[in-house]
């Protein structure tokens, strides 16, 4: 079995690591994708949990008296004291500050905070140290899209601070979708961001509260407190909310705004929410393409090893050694790739779902767990035994003579087909008559592409619906949804781009390798290099055609699928002919690199290699 | 037997070298050659004498490492890829040991192929190659693919395509290398009214057999040539003695 | 002309001698071409004297100076069966050509590979004579099927001397 194996590997070096590299680049794309889909899901409750956020948040609004200083309202000892109120933090004053940095403007809401941390929703910090005089923490994806960090510095209300710390918190969803603190708690309903004045996106920041004091100014003083609340029954914290306070009744600054954790969470969500519509079914994506692709890089070795098949029984193989020898050289193969694969992913993933890197609104997520690993092995290795298993069953069925010979098909009377081939260019004559004999590699070479096209295609309704989300009359500051949106897609279409290109490099490639005789007989013929070559990237690209056209119905239907919105979003028609195009386009050049390689060497040295 | 003609093959001082320093092989070493219009030459040596390798030369599929070859008035020791290619579309016609037919096409589709990279008519091309396919006995095959073709037939079918541009002249490799001895005999027989009908033939072959049927004979040892035999002379005996039958 | 052979021929049916030169012509082919017309008649009437043929002028055809059928006897029936049975089989003199090389080389008196040359050219036209007079010849005739007889002992013979000529060519470099 060992040396079948390793004869093999020895005599087709070529074809045994393009397989080896594209799986390896599809295992990396499932081991991201499953990742990310990890990091994707509920990360609220996530950030819950790390900064033990409240069940309910209270904003008391507070009658301004000109010339006195603000008191803590009364409705704080009621709430406090309320049978089912087991714990609280605050009431923390809140101010509504203006925010200059880096030349940009931004209104903002800081709350004032202790320097020691509180019981309940103590922001978690991803960067920096906690508030102090003078130093302020702001909410991270506020600061992302202020474009500040650590240690710069910014101005409220015209006061210079420095930015000391970077912190997200669950008792309020993160900017743009700020709770309106107007007595108005949450509202959780998607705000439509066409029209959405980027003037109104207000920012969360965090200071000590002498500073949210001295903030205050006669024009905008402090107007509302912050008190956060733990209840003995978290399930009943929106009942206990519609009880105590106004809910969406807005504009009565005498009721307090109550809104209960639920609420925030929905409204987080918006944000995660266009997370997920990107990141969850793009990580669907990137894994049923990878799947797919190793799939019909597996049906391509397949093909190639009926020969071997034959050849093996010949010498006196049984159908249950031929199933071994194939097992044993995919399985190598397969493992190889998928420890690659996972080795790339592992290094890959913390890169892009880092709490750093502002991608995911979680800190400490997971970016390869062990789950992960072994369905990307199980992938690999349940690959590896289906294109065993076909060729295995093959080898039992099919006569030793046809598997040595493995013909051509013999043509069948296609009068008008063969007339209209007749008034073809030679070398697209040829490449037409190569590929029509050669149906099963040719339909191989179709679904390659096919996947490839769908890839391309799946990830375009993505860049359509992110130009619709675009801030309307963005006002300096940019959306961080969008941006993060693009940020992923950029990301994500890296990822199945990568894909795509590699799928085309290898099934073109293994191609050319396939016609190099043929391509060597046709020069021998008397045929120029230039000739051979353009059959040999006709007999590709032929059957690329329909497979890229395949390729955009499929990936519509997978998008739709994936998003599991049900809505089917096509992309714009000159964007989906250019995809069709310059796949061909990329299938033919490819294919004419070692076609042009193979001119350059004599004809007569590649048939007589042929021979053995 | 025709009388054979002015030389349309030459070679001189012909020389192909693979490798380099203490691997270096000469397969090809100091050649000179004269190809008569209408003649039949057979070379024959053992394998890896460097017949194949000379009789790539020849016909333009390879370039010699030096010395100088003329083909039908045109030197093209020197010519690039493209040049050779015409070269051997037009002027060259190759037969080979291992057949060579592209297994995706038919028979006919093969014998037409060098008459459509020539640029000839697809109708007219179709019809040379059916007069062709006849002319080798294999009418009935013409919508065969090879593999459907037995040994000779596949042979004949390649020499059918070798004749599809009526070329100059006509190289053979080992042509029967791969076929029985009946099979043999059709592709001789083949050979030979190519022969009457003027058409130039080189081939080389480790059969004596084979190399009997030609008008002159280069015996090649290790990239030289070592004898040369005209055979057109006629032997002493009669068949008769050389079938044990007293006069 | 082997007496055995015109005997079989005649064991068939009763012929007249045209006849059998008609059927040798046949299983011959060419290499029957320089056989002597009359050779047969000799034979014939050897084997009648000898009392294995007996012969019967024929009834009609006066204008054929040809007018006897002959037919076996018994003794020439059982000479026929006795042939038949028999195993013999031409030896090839490779031996004399061998020591033709050995003295050759010895008195110096010659180059064998010279010797070796001349005899491979007079094999090779052998072989093409045999050989074209094969391709002549329709497929599984019997005249073909001796060519190829022929034709296939010559080649052997011709490689017999390729190695004759690699065995003489150092022993010459060294002398």
């Amino acid at each position: 079995m060992a040396p079948g194996l390793g004869r093999d590997l020895r005599h087709h070096p070529a074809q045994a690591f393009l397989l080896l590299l594209a799986i390896t680049a599809a295992t990396a794309t499932l081991a991201l994708g499953l990742a990310l889909h990890g990091v994707t899901s509920q990360p609220y409750q996530r950030t819950r949990a790390a900064t033990n956020g409240p069940d309910v948040v209270a904003y008391l609004p507070v009658l301004h008296r000109p010339g006195r200083v603000a008191q803590p309202p009364a409705q704080v000892t009621t709430l406090v004291h309320d049978p089912g109120v087991t714990g609280h933090s605050g009431p923390f004053p809140l101010v509504g500050a203006v925010v200059r940095a880096r030349g940009r403007a931004a209104p903002a809401e800081a709350e004032g905070r202790s320097q020691a941390p509180a019981v309940i929703d103590q922001p978690k910090l991803t960067a920096g140290s906690w508030v102090r005089p003078g130093g302020v923490v702001i909410e991270r994806t506020f600061a992302g899209a202020l474009g500040v960090g650590v240690g710069d510095r910014v101005t409220l209300n015209g006061r210079p601070f420095t930015v000391a710390g970077i912190a997200v918190t669950a008792a309020n969803p993160p900017y743009p979708n700020l709770c309106y603190t107007g007595g108005g708690g949450c509202w959780a309903s998607p705000i439509d961001r066409g029209t959405y004045p980027a003037a109104a996106a207000t920012g969360l920041i965090w200071v000590t509260g002498p500073d949210a004091d001295r903030l205050a100014t006669s024009a905008d003083p402090l107007s509302t407190y912050v008190l956060n609340l733990k209840l003995s029954d978290p399930a009943r914290a929106q009942a206990f909310a519609n009880a105590h306070g106004k809910g969406n009744n807005a504009g009565l600054t005498s009721s307090p705004g109550l809104a209960a954790w639920p609420g925030i969470a929905a409204a987080d969500g918006l944000l995660v929410q266009d997370e997920q519509q990107v990141l969850s079914p793009g990580s669907w994506l990137a894994c049923l393409l990878a799947v797919a692709s190793v799939a019909v890089l597996a049906g391509g070795r397949m093909a190639e090893h009926t020969r071997r098949v034959g050849l093996l029984k010949a010498v006196g193989g049984t159908p249950g050694l031929v199933a071994l020898v194939l097992l044993a050289e995919n399985l190598i193969v397969a493992l190889a790739a998928a420890a690659a694969g996972l080795a790339i992913g592992f290094l890959a993933a913390p890169l892009i779902t880092s709490p750093g890197a502002g991608l995911v609104g979680s800190p400490g997520a997971p970016s390869l767990t062990l789950p992960t690993a072994g369905l990307v092995i199980a992938v690999a290795l349940a690959v590896a035994l289906a294109a065993t298993l076909a060729p295995a069953v093959r080898a039992a069925r099919t006569s030793t003579v046809s598997a040595l010979a493995d013909a051509a098909r013999p043509p069948r009377r296609r009068a008008r087909l063969i007339a209209l081939s007749a008034r073809l260019p030679v070398p697209l004559l040829l490449g037409l008559r190569l590929t029509a004999r050669r149906l099963r590699r040719a339909v191989l070479s179709a679904a390659s592409i096919a996947v490839t096209v769908t890839g391309i295609v799946a990830v375009l309704p993505f860049h359509a619906t992110a130009r619709l989300t675009r801030f309307g009359g963005s006002a300096g500051l940019a959306n961080p949804v969008i941006s993060r949106d693009e940020q992923m897609l950029t990301v994500l279409t890296v990822m199945l781009v990568t894909l795509a290109v590699l799928n085309v490099i290898v099934t073109a490639w293994a191609t050319a390798l396939d016609a190099r005789h043929s391509s060597a007989l046709a020069r021998a013929l008397g045929a120029t290099p230039q000739q051979a070559s353009a059959a040999v990237s006709a007999a590709q690209v032929l059957p690329a055609l329909p497979g890229a056209l395949l390729g955009i119905p499929l990936g519509i239907g997978l998008f739709a699928l994936a998003s599991g919105s049900g809505t089917v979003t096509v992309p714009p028609a000159s964007w989906l002919a250019a995809t069709v195009l310059g796949t061909l386009v990329a299938v033919a050049g490819l294919t004419a690199i070692p076609a042009r390689i193979a001119a350059r060497r004599p004809a007569a040295a590649i048939l007589q290699s042929g021979l053995g | 037997m025709n009388e054979t003609g002015a030389p349309i093959l030459g070679a001189r001082a012909l020389r192909k070298e693979y490798g380099r320093e203490a691997g270096l092989v000469r397969a090809v070493d100091g050649v000179d050659l004269d190809v008569a219009a209408g003649e039949t030459l057979a070379v024959m040596g053992p394998s890896g004498c460097g017949k194949s390798t000379l009789l790539h030369l020849l016909g333009g599929l390879d370039r010699p490492t030096s010395g100088e070859l003329v083909l039908a008035g045109q030197r093209i020791d020197h010519l690039g890829e493209r040049a050779l290619a015409r070269l051997r579309l037009g002027t060259v016609g190759f037969v080979f040991q291992a057949f060579h037919l592209m297994d995706e096409l038919t028979a006919a589709e093969n014998v037409e192929l060098p008459a459509l990279l020539a640029g000839v008519s697809p109708r007219r091309a179709r019809r040379r190659a059916t007069d062709l396919l006849e002319h080798v006995g294999l009418a009935d095959r013409a919508r065969f693919l090879p593999s459907a073709l037995s040994g000779g037939q596949r042979q004949r079918v390649a020499v059918a395509r070798a004749l599809a541009n009526e070329p100059l002249i006509v190289l053979a490799d080992e042509p029967t290398g791969n076929l029985d001895s009946e099979a043999t005999l059709d592709v001789l027989r083949l050979f030979d009214s190519l022969h009457t009908a003027g058409q130039t033939l080189v081939v080389v072959t480790h059969d004596a057999r084979i190399a009997a049927t030609a008008d002159r004979m280069i015996s090649m040892r290790d990239g030289a040539f070592v004898d040369e035999t005209r055979l057109t002379g006629g032997s002493t005996g009669s068949l008769g003695t050389l079938a044990g039958l007293e006069g | 002309m082997q007496q055995e052979v015109v005997l079989a021929l005649l064991a068939k049916e009763p012929s007249h001698g045209y006849q059998l030169r008609a059927r040798l012509r046949e299983a011959l082919g060419p290499v029957g071409d320089a056989m002597n017309a009359g050779q047969i008649y000799v034979t014939l009437t050897r084997l009648e004297k000898a009392g294995l043929v007996a012969s019967e002028p024929s009834a009609g055809l006066a204008d054929r100076p040809d007018r006897k059928v002959y037919a076996l006897t018994p003794a020439g029936q059982q000479r026929v069966a006795d042939w038949l049975t028999e195993v013999s089989w031409p030896r090839p003199d490779l031996a004399e050509f061998h020591l033709k090389l050995v003295a050759a080389a010895a008195a110096g008196l010659a180059d064998p590979i010279a010797i070796v040359d001349t005899q491979r050219r007079e094999l090779l036209r052998r072989l093409r004579d045999a050989q074209r007079a094969a391709m002549a010849e329709p497929d599984r005739s019997a005249a073909g099927l001796l060519l190829e007889g022929i034709v296939l002992r010559l080649q052997a013979d011709l490689r017999w001397l390729e190695a004759c000529e690699r065995t003489w060519t150092p022993r010459r470099d060294q002398s």
